[in-house]
């Protein structure tokens, strides 16, 4: 009933922010441009017989010397940019997504167990959360990639680049979802409806779940979007400093992590086109935050 | 610890530093992407190093603007007679920079540091058996054989002080803890380091008793590291430094067509090569082909080599800057063969038609290993690559990575085909065929970077025949045949020269020499 | 309270454990640090030597438990990079980071907190929506292209400021500091702004969010009843409610700007723990990266236990629950 009133009381507040709209509109469509990047792509910048170096460098249409082959251009390896994009958001978005939602489970169970029992079992999970958070991501990133190169066998590594990633990403966010769910937790715990739930012996994942996860998912629902951009823009970091995904299969990080050689020398396109991607996605997915935000009106620890 | 020489004297205030720089004749400064990890000469043998260290410290010979060797500490060497080895003569009234006086004592008590269990360079003396103080100028070389290249290959053994060293418990290279050495010099050369502040910045200042006429006009020299390629280049552009080494080749027209500055270009040394696996009994990386090695096939190798397409290389990721390369060296170097100049051309109809023979008709896929941040473009030159062997049905499984545990990797076998780049240390083609075409041989300690074990016999048969024949042409003979050999076994794929790019602000004169040295030396601020 | 200060003392002893146990643990897989410490030429037995020489073939356990004692005792071991004290290289390079990262929280606050205050007070003006709009747009551009581009606007087209490094530096009784000199300051201000940028947008978030609850709350109302001027009210009342929480919050970011400095200081090329830690992965300099990840975690643990505590000491709450 209430989340009821709440989503309706959502909608009309959507349909009087303009911003809101249009960050939506550019997030489904980059999203829907991600989701069919294999039927919307000239070609499959995957494969590497797909394209040839003799097609290097060539810049967007309206410039001289475009193509209307390579509607946005080429990078230096004779790739065409949309395709790359395409398939790099794609990426991006899957890794983001991934890695948010692995952080929302594992912080939120974490931070709402410790906020439930409290005690020992709360300092411990706090501990760990010091720990990870002694660990910057970068740090994490290179530990879990060092331990998969370490334990799998050679030819399974570069399929699972993106899995390490993901749970490098993962494991530096989920810290902010167990502070914050702690912290509402505790404030839910003085409430009466949960005193009672407890009195009337619920065992305490039911009290967890059913009862005190429903009044603390506001918040939390502001931290998932806030950190689906910091994961997207996280991975994007990692490539700058050398422990991203390969350059034969980019994410948008990669692309501008590639581009970025390309800065000063007069190919613009290969860095300022994803970097544009990129940022639109982030801004708008920022956006839709600020707009949920203003819905449950909490207060962002 | 740190020197704060320059800093006590001003310390009042930075602003003053900066003020006493303006007013200086021709201070100079300048970047480069790694920082010497030690003033030691002889604990660290890497080129940041070793190249910091030439304008402090000098060896018996030294390199001049062309790489040829010239008299530095030695006035002159000769031959012994009656047994192997060289007579090295040494320069009377050397002075080191506190003062004290250079003879023969300090070249035989670098020697015992440089060839001790804690140095890092004494494979250069592996050929030597005795070291003979004759009189104070006089030393003598003895070698287990002939060694014609001797004096060459010790161009960069540089000489300590024997007092100042055992004065400061500096008598053995820092291997695992710092010494005096690691932070302080006391060299013959022609600067000295005033300041140092590891990873942030060192100062040298020359030193005005050298022996040789300073050429230079510097005043003062400031190195800082700059790891970041765009950083370097916004600092030199935006003035705060005269030179920089290296820029990125994407960017040169952009400093060539600014005013006020300069790009210079060369041709390393280093050639860029692919590697095999020649011994592996089967591909690790393959998803078609498990049971064998394909490369193992010198027909699958020679396709491998028509694939590449290295004019499209040159002109789009290295802005026809490279020169494509047939051997392990490049033209100009003493023992390339002239007789083996070319390389495969590009033809990927004959390399399918290979493949095809060799019983790969629809070819197969295996692992390329590559680095990248070890070589110029590496990890683009891998892509493009990778690219090209598709196209024959060469299906590259790319995994690039840190050099950090790449070397690693390679040792343990742990690839299909590789990337490697080789620099001749010794300028001479010998040394790649020691390193590289020899079969793996611990205990003599050849081939040690053979990673795939190519091997033939012949080829280490002539090793020893070069290393020890006085006689020029013979010794030409001996590695043209190993040339011939190795390209017609595609030994490995050699792919061009690394080039040189070096850039500087307009006004300043510099040498660009092709081992990738900066010498101070020869620095004009006009 | 003395309780609970001596339990998370213990607490943060088994956390720095945990962090020396983690990092030892990763450094197997970074590389090998023996080739990166030879030459090419260096024979495959020489590498051998050397690696024994080091401990890298005793047994995990043996070297974690080396490396633990080693510190407890004091003892910081030597960089296999420089074969400096680590000791040393670490302390020679705090400075820089803490300078710039005071530096980047300084500007969060001053132009965080009155853009916060300004949009709660106007939330649908064109200036505050605007204000909203850039920010949000700063915090979505990966930073290091921020860096890079401040660099190339202000460094090299303009001319303005430096380009890298710290320029000016003056030593104060073993700390070198940036802040006595013109050239000094001039070299803080693009990493600075570079690294607060992130900070700033969230401060300003921040100062929105609770300034907008404040205003709404009652006491507001009756102040505003009252006749209370609309001047003082804001910044009197208001804000100062507003600032607990933000100083509380911000406390904890300080954190998040030393771990968020390895980016910045690596495009500014700025000699602090970041670049350090950075070149020791380029050289896998075990003893450097550990000393430095358990001196982070000792920060984290610090700033982690003052905000706790000023949890309880402002919400009463906690203190029970802590004392069951």
């Amino acid at each position: 009933m209430i989340a009821f009133l709440k989503r309706s009381e959502g909608l009309w507040l959507f349909v009087r922010s303009p911003a809101a709209i249009v960050a939506a509109v550019v997030a489904v469509l980059i999203i829907f441009g991600a989701a069919f990047a294999p039927l919307l792509s000239p070609v499959n910048p995957y494969d590497l017989s797909s394209f040839s170096l003799f097609d290097g460098l060539i810049p967007p249409l309206w410039q001289e010397g475009g193509n209307a082959k390579f509607l946005l251009g080429t990078d230096d390896q004779g790739r065409d940019m949309i395709s790359s994009i395409l398939y790099g958001a794609r990426l991006s978005l899957i890794i983001g997504l991934a890695a948010m939602v692995i952080a929302t489970v594992l912080g939120v169970g974490l931070g709402l167990a410790a906020g439930y029992y409290g005690g020992r079992f709360d300092a411990f999970v706090m501990r760990i959360a010091d720990v990870q958070l002694a660990l910057p991501a970068i740090l994490t990133a290179l530990l879990i990639d060092g331990i998969a190169r370490g334990v799998l066998p050679a030819d399974m590594q570069g399929d699972l680049r993106i899995a390490v990633l993901t749970i490098a990403i993962a494991l530096s966010l989920w810290v902010n979802f167990a502070r914050t769910a702690r912290a509402s937790t505790f404030v839910q715990m003085n409430k009466e409806y949960v005193q009672a739930a407890i009195m009337m012996g619920q065992r305490p994942a039911r009290v967890m779940f059913v009862h005190i996860l429903p009044n603390i998912l506001g918040p939390l629902l502001v931290i998932m979007t806030v950190d689906l951009a910091s994961a997207i823009l996280l991975e994007a970091t990692l490539s700058f400093l050398g422990i991203g995904l390969p350059p034969d299969s980019p994410s948008l990080g990669t692309l501008i992590q590639i581009g970025m050689q390309f800065l000063f020398s007069g190919e613009w396109w290969i860095l300022w086109i994803p970097t544009l991607f990129l940022v639109a996605l982030v801004v708008s997915i920022n956006i839709l935050g600020d707009f949920l935000r203003d819905v449950f009106n909490p207060r962002l620890r | 610890m740190r020197h704060r020489i320059l800093r006590n004297t001003a310390l009042a205030s930075g602003a003053v530093i900066f003020a006493a720089f303006g007013a200086a004749a021709e201070p100079f400064k300048w970047a480069s992407a790694t920082d010497p990890q030690t003033m030691d000469p002889h604990a660290v043998s890497s080129a940041p190093v070793l190249s910091f260290l030439n304008n402090i410290y000098e060896g018996l010979v030294r390199r001049g603007k062309d790489m040829s060797i010239e008299p530095s500490l030695a006035t002159s060497w000769v031959p012994l007679e009656g047994e192997n080895g060289w007579r090295f003569t040494l320069r009377e009234g050397v002075t080191f920079q506190d003062g004290s006086a250079f003879n023969a004592e300090d070249v035989m008590f670098s020697y015992e540091r440089a060839s001790s269990e804690a140095s890092d360079v004494r494979s250069w003396f592996a050929p030597v058996t005795e070291v003979r103080v004759v009189d104070d100028y006089t030393i003598e070389f003895v070698t287990s054989a002939p060694n014609p290249l001797f004096p060459d290959s010790i161009a960069n053994f540089m000489i300590l002080d024997k007092g100042w060293a055992e004065a400061n418990d500096a008598a053995l290279p820092a291997r695992d803890a710092e010494n005096f050495a690691t932070m302080n010099v006391n060299g013959t050369g022609p600067f000295m380091v005033s300041s140092r502040d590891p990873g942030v910045k060192t100062v040298l200042t020359p030193f005005g008793g050298w022996w040789d006429e300073a050429t230079h006009n510097v005043t003062e020299a400031t190195f800082t590291p700059i790891g970041n390629a765009a950083t370097g280049l916004a600092a030199l552009l935006s003035g705060e430094i005269d030179f920089i080494s290296p820029i990125p080749l994407q960017d040169v027209a952009q400093v060539e067509g600014r005013d006020g500055f300069k790009v210079l270009e060369g041709e390393e040394t280093r050639v860029i090569m692919f590697g095999f696996g020649h011994e592996h009994d089967k591909l690790l990386y393959s998803s078609d082909v498990t049971d064998k090695n394909p490369f193992a096939d010198p027909k699958v190798r020679l396709a491998a080599a028509q694939a590449l397409d290295m004019a499209s290389i040159d002109r789009v990721l290295f802005r026809g800057k490279i020169e494509a390369a047939s051997q392990l060296v490049p033209a100009g170097i003493s023992g390339y063969s002239e007789a083996n100049a070319d390389r495969p051309a590009y033809d990927p109809e004959a390399a399918k038609a290979l493949l095809a023979e060799a019983g790969y008709p629809d070819g197969f896929s295996f692992g390329l290993k590559c680095t990248n941040d070890r070589y110029i473009n590496d990890e683009a030159l891998c892509r493009a690559a990778a690219s090209m062997f598709a196209a024959v049905g060469l299906n590259a499984e790319l995994s690039t990575g840190p050099v950090r545990d790449y070397w690693p990797q390679l040792r343990e076998d742990d690839f299909d085909m590789y990337l490697l780049g080789w620099s001749p240390g010794t300028f001479d083609m010998e040394h790649p065929v020691r390193f590289l075409l020899h079969t793996q041989d611990d205990e003599k300690k050849l081939g040690s970077w053979n990673f795939g074990n190519y091997s033939n016999p012949r080829v280490d048969e002539l090793l020893p025949l070069v290393q020890q024949e006085i006689d020029p042409a013979q010794r030409q003979a001996y590695l043209d045949e190993i040339v011939q050999i190795t390209q017609d076994d595609v030994a490995y794929i050699p792919l061009y020269t690394q080039p040189l790019i070096w850039a500087a602000k307009e006004n300043i004169d510099l040498t660009q020499r092709a081992d990738d040295f900066f010498m101070l030396r020869w620095v004009t601020v006009n | 309270m003395v309780y609970f200060i001596l339990k998370r003392l213990v607490q943060s002893v088994f956390v720095m454990l945990a962090v020396a146990f983690l990092a030892f643990a990763l450094f197997r897989f970074v590389g090998d640090p023996v080739s990166q410490m030879t030459g090419v030429e260096t024979s495959v037995q020489d590498q051998e030597k050397l690696r024994e020489e080091l401990g890298l073939n005793d047994p995990f356990a043996v070297q974690f438990y080396r490396f633990t004692t080693d510190m407890l005792r004091g003892d910081f071991g030597f960089s296999y990079r420089t074969r400096q004290p680590v000791a040393q290289m670490i302390s020679a390079r705090i400075p820089a980071t803490l300078e710039l990262g005071f530096v980047a929280l300084l500007i969060s606050l001053i132009v965080g907190i009155p853009a916060g205050v300004y949009t709660a007070l106007r939330p649908r003006g064109v200036t505050s929506q605007t204000i909203l709009m850039v920010t949000l747009v700063g915090v979505s551009i990966p930073t290091f292209v921020i860096g890079i581009m401040l660099i190339f606007y202000f460094g090299v087209k303009l001319g303005w400021l430096p380009t890298f490094g710290r320029g000016g530096t003056v030593n104060v009784a073993g700390w070198e500091t940036s802040f006595l000199t013109v050239e000094g300051w001039r070299s803080l201000i693009l990493p600075a702004l570079t690294l607060g940028v992130y900070q700033l947008t969230l401060t300003m978030r921040l100062v929105r969010a609770e300034m907008m609850e404040v205003m709404r709350s009652d006491y507001i109302r009756f102040a505003t009843a009252r006749g209370v001027p609309m001047g003082r009210l804001y910044f009197r009342h208001a804000l100062s409610n507003t600032l607990v929480p933000v100083i509380t919050i911000i406390g904890l970011q300080f954190g998040g700007v030393i771990a968020f400095s390895i980016v910045t200081e690596s495009v500014f090329q700025w000699p602090g723990l970041g670049l350090l830690f950075l070149e020791s992965i380029r050289f896998v300099d075990i003893p450097v990266m550990g000393v430095y990840l358990v001196v982070i975690a000792l920060f984290f643990v610090i700033v982690n236990m003052v905000v706790d505590l000023l949890y309880v000491a402002i919400d009463p709450r906690l203190r029970v629950r802590d004392a069951t």
